[in-house]
């Protein structure tokens, strides 16, 4: 039997650097197929590609064992192909009938028509949604299923599930298993890209496992088990020395207590929120995508401002501070290392090493008005050397670098800077296995300085292993705090589900 | 790589293609013209399209930078004439050069400030808010100054008249001196100045500039200050050369259009982050062959702006085809 979909030797480069490489994929018909990986393996570049959202930089891919070239997702949505994102496409001020209709050829709807045809369709679904109801007051869960939906009323037989799970309370996750099921009985064929292994062994037919942008393994799901695809995802026995086998260390003591954050709010993604963060440890952070972590750090280091009224209090040593704008914070040893370093981590047109100068300058750790290129070499040689960055040169682009030295680069941009506190937000993303150990020693050594250390992660065995003390976070507040010694995963995950 | 085309130098960076070709084109022009029209290839020509440049040299100056820095300056033609009016007015009251000068670069110190102000704290999108300056400065000094007139004769006894009509040094005028000094500024600024690489990282990325730490609003005020500064002096170069300052200048458009033109054609990209003094040379020489060419062929002036409407649509044109985009890595706000 032709597989409904095959990706053929696909190769997507990024600038130069693979995402995927020679990856082949099939995908049968009316099967449920996880696809598992680390952070930055390449799934969702793959899925990409099947999708028409990126055009493949080598290899093709096959419909019903045709060659097809998919260049748009309306292209691939005609050839009944639908991705579901994480963060969801709909348009949040129209209604669930009028996302569901959005994209039919008919220039001109009747309300009233399309309320009670998308009425039926729901309910043909067993959806339990209002159409009429507007797609900015449903919650996420509701959200995922008007987008499948509208993958469904669009003919789609594949239907590409992004980490589906990842936002979704215990409860819709349940709905979303037995929406699956559904699909699946309706012959749709789906593509499921998770992180939780258990959801994967539960649901999927088969399941492919990629690593470093390359295929590893596809099989029968009965044919895995946890420890297995673990083996597979890291290749190595290194993920065990990452995570499996926690360092059995005492957790450092706190010294000072540098930031205290009382009642901080901001609009809906910080509300009343309190928490500190003491000099020679480092404070984890966990929390679910959208629990306000991010956005309660970014207001500390003046990113953000909070909210004008019962904003709440951020102290620096005991002294209140009110940034407007970041460089006042910098100024004050407060930095933040963003999650997400191609939008906001590094300038992609300048050098690794004006890249660093520029940040020792920015925090004013070179006096100088006129640019000493001796003074550049000179800085960017020592945080190349340090941190370990792997290129030619300090002359090198940051963007021809891989994700992990990328990263070092922002790290060594950060602490060119001498902070007394650093917030890393995500320190591994999208960063190869080699260089997460050399990040979370990197970390491990700051603390031992005596730096306040701050590490947001939505990784849990990321956060066990590193932190000293845990804090957990869920809807925009912190709801939990652990020692590091005494939590576990399931205690913490209850916490920052429930 | 996707970007095939493009060369490389020696920090392994992207040369601009599009440079090249403008280079190539101009020195294709300038044999055409120098066997086309007579009296082109003379000295004396190539002087007068030297001196002619001089104030859109000093424009593209202050442009440019602004444009490296992702902004945008629609009041400069706007700053350009109420400089020079401010200038001449004070002139005409008595007050000596040197203070008069002082004066002037104060009250346009004050309008670039004004235009970061409103760009960097209010958080104005950069062509609305100098949209609006411009607006407001040109009807301002119309209403206060000349009573509503829109031209403003300078006696020959001004002194940007008598110095700037003159040689600095045999055989240098001094509207040429002032364009080096400007282009000189210009580089210094961008190339060596730690506020230069400032402006460089906020054209690139302007969220990491912020992040990092980098005065990203005291450099806007540097970069709009510099703009305003660089329009007094084209000013008074104008005001110079023509005895006049005329406000029909702001409100037919073609001058800052011209300036534009020569940035874009240049190589520098207008989503910012690229080019430096090189490429303002570049472009400049294009427009100043093309414009001195087309004068003695006797082409009409509308002709001539169809013709260099035409020349930047082709420019953008060949620029994506040379550069093509990729529309997956692009980040929001490209141009």
């Amino acid at each position: 039997m032709t597989p409904i979909l095959e990706l053929r030797n696909g190769t997507k480069e990024y600038r130069g650097v693979p995402a995927v490489k020679d990856v082949t994929f099939t995908l049968h018909r009316g099967e449920v197929h996880a696809l598992v990986g680390e952070n930055g393996a390449g799934k969702s570049t793959l899925t990409k590609m099947l999708a028409g959202v990126v055009t493949p930089t080598a290899g093709e891919v096959l419909l019903d064992g045709r060659a097809t070239v998919l260049s748009t997702p309306a292209e691939a949505l005609r050839h009944g192909i639908a991705m579901v994102y994480q963060e969801t496409s709909l348009v949040p001020s129209l209604t669930v009938a009028q996302n569901l209709y959005l994209a039919d050829k008919r220039f001109f709807h009747r309300l009233r028509g399309i309320y009670i045809a998308g009425q039926q369709f729901l309910q043909s679904l067993n959806f339990d949604v209002d159409p009429m109801a507007l797609v900015s007051s449903l919650g996420a869960g509701q959200k995922q299923m008007v987008e499948i939906a509208r993958a469904v009323h669009h003919n789609a037989n594949v239907i590409i599930f992004d980490e589906p799970t990842a936002t979704l309370t215990p409860e819709e996750k349940h709905q979303f298993f037995s929406l699956v099921d559904r699909l699946r009985a309706r012959g749709v064929s789906i593509i499921f890209i998770s992180h939780a292994l258990e959801e994967a062994l539960a649901i999927a037919d088969r399941i492919t496992v990629m690593r470093d942008g390359e295929h590893v393994v596809s099989d029968e799901a009965a044919r895995f088990d946890r420890e297995s695809i673990v083996r597979a995802m890291v290749g190595r026995s290194l993920s065990d020395e990452l995570y499996g086998a926690r360092a059995r260390r005492s957790p450092r003591e706190a010294r000072e207590k540098v930031l205290s954050v009382q009642n901080l709010s901001m609009g809906k993604a910080v509300k009343n929120t309190s928490f500190s963060v003491f000099s020679g440890q480092i404070t984890g952070v966990f929390g679910l995508i959208g629990s306000g972590r991010t956005e309660a750090a970014k207001v500390v280091a003046g990113v953000m401002k909070r909210d004008t009224f019962h904003g709440g209090q951020v102290r620096l040593d005991g002294r209140p501070v009110r940034y407007r704008v970041p460089r006042p914070a910098v100024r004050d040893g407060i930095v933040y290392v963003t999650e997400d370093r191609k939008l906001e981590g590094f300038f992609e047109t300048m050098s690794i090493a004006e890249n660093i100068h520029l940040s020792a300058v920015a925090g004013g750790r070179s006096r100088s008005r006129v640019i000493s290129l001796r003074e550049m070499k000179e800085i960017a040689d020592t945080w190349i050397g340090a941190l370990n960055v792997r290129a030619i040169n300090g002359d090198a682009r940051v963007i021809e670098l891989s994700g992990g030295n990328q990263q070092k680069v922002v790290v060594a941009k950060a602490l060119v800077q001498k902070p007394r506190l650093v917030i890393f937000d995500e320190p591994t993303r999208g960063v190869d296995v080699g260089a997460i150990a050399e990040i979370h020693q990197l970390i491990n050594r700051l603390a031992d300085e005596g730096i306040a250390v701050m590490v947001i992660s939505s990784y849990l065995p990321e956060v066990l292993q590193l932190s000293d003390r845990i804090l957990v976070c869920r809807q925009g507040r912190i709801v939990e705090e652990f020692a590091g010694d005494s939590a576990d995963e399931e205690t913490i995950m209850y916490a920052a589900v429930h | 790589m996707a970007i095939g085309f493009a060369t490389k130098d020696r920090g392994g960076r992207r040369r601009n293609l599009l440079e090249l070709v403008v280079m190539a084109v101009t020195a294709a022009l300038f044999v055409l013209f120098a066997i086309g029209i007579e009296g082109f290839a003379t000295p004396g020509n190539l002087g007068v399209v030297l001196s002619n440049s001089a104030s859109l040299v000093i424009l593209s100056c202050g442009m440019a930078v602004v444009i490296v820095s992702r902004g945008l300056e629609l009041a400069l033609i706007a700053e350009m004439v109420a400089g020079a009016t401010t200038f001449s007015i004070l002139i005409n009251a008595g007050v000596g050069g040197p203070e008069a000068l002082l004066l002037a670069v104060g009250a346009m110190a004050l309008v670039g400030c004004a235009n970061a102000w409103l760009i960097a704290y209010v958080e104005i999108p950069a062509m609305l808010a100098t949209l609006a300056s411009a607006m407001f400065v040109t009807g301002l000094v119309r209403y206060a100054v000349l009573g509503g007139e829109f031209l403003l004769l300078l006696p020959k006894s001004n002194p940007a008249v008598v110095l700037l009509s003159g040689d600095i040094l045999p055989g240098v005028p001094a509207p040429v001196a002032l364009m080096v000094a400007a282009l000189v500024a210009t580089g210094f600024l961008l190339r060596y100045s730690a506020a230069g690489r400032t402006i460089y990282a906020m054209g690139d990325n302007f969220q990491a500039a912020r992040l990092g730490g980098l005065p990203v609003r005291t450099t806007t005020i540097v970069v709009y200050v510099f703009a305003a500064l660089m329009a007094l002096f084209a000013g008074l170069v104008t005001a110079a050369a023509s005895g006049t300052v005329d406000f029909r200048t702001v409100t037919n458009g073609s001058l800052l259009f011209e300036v534009i033109l020569v940035v874009v054609l240049g190589g520098i990209p207008l989503r910012g982050g690229r080019g430096g003094v090189r490429n303002i040379i570049v472009g400049v020489a294009l427009i100043a062959v093309l414009r001195n060419g087309m004068t003695l062929m006797n082409v009409t002036t509308q002709m001539q702006d169809v013709i260099k409407g035409f020349v930047l649509i082709i420019a953008i044109v060949l620029d994506n085809y040379l550069n093509p985009r990729d529309t997956e890595t692009d980040t929001a706000g490209d141009l």
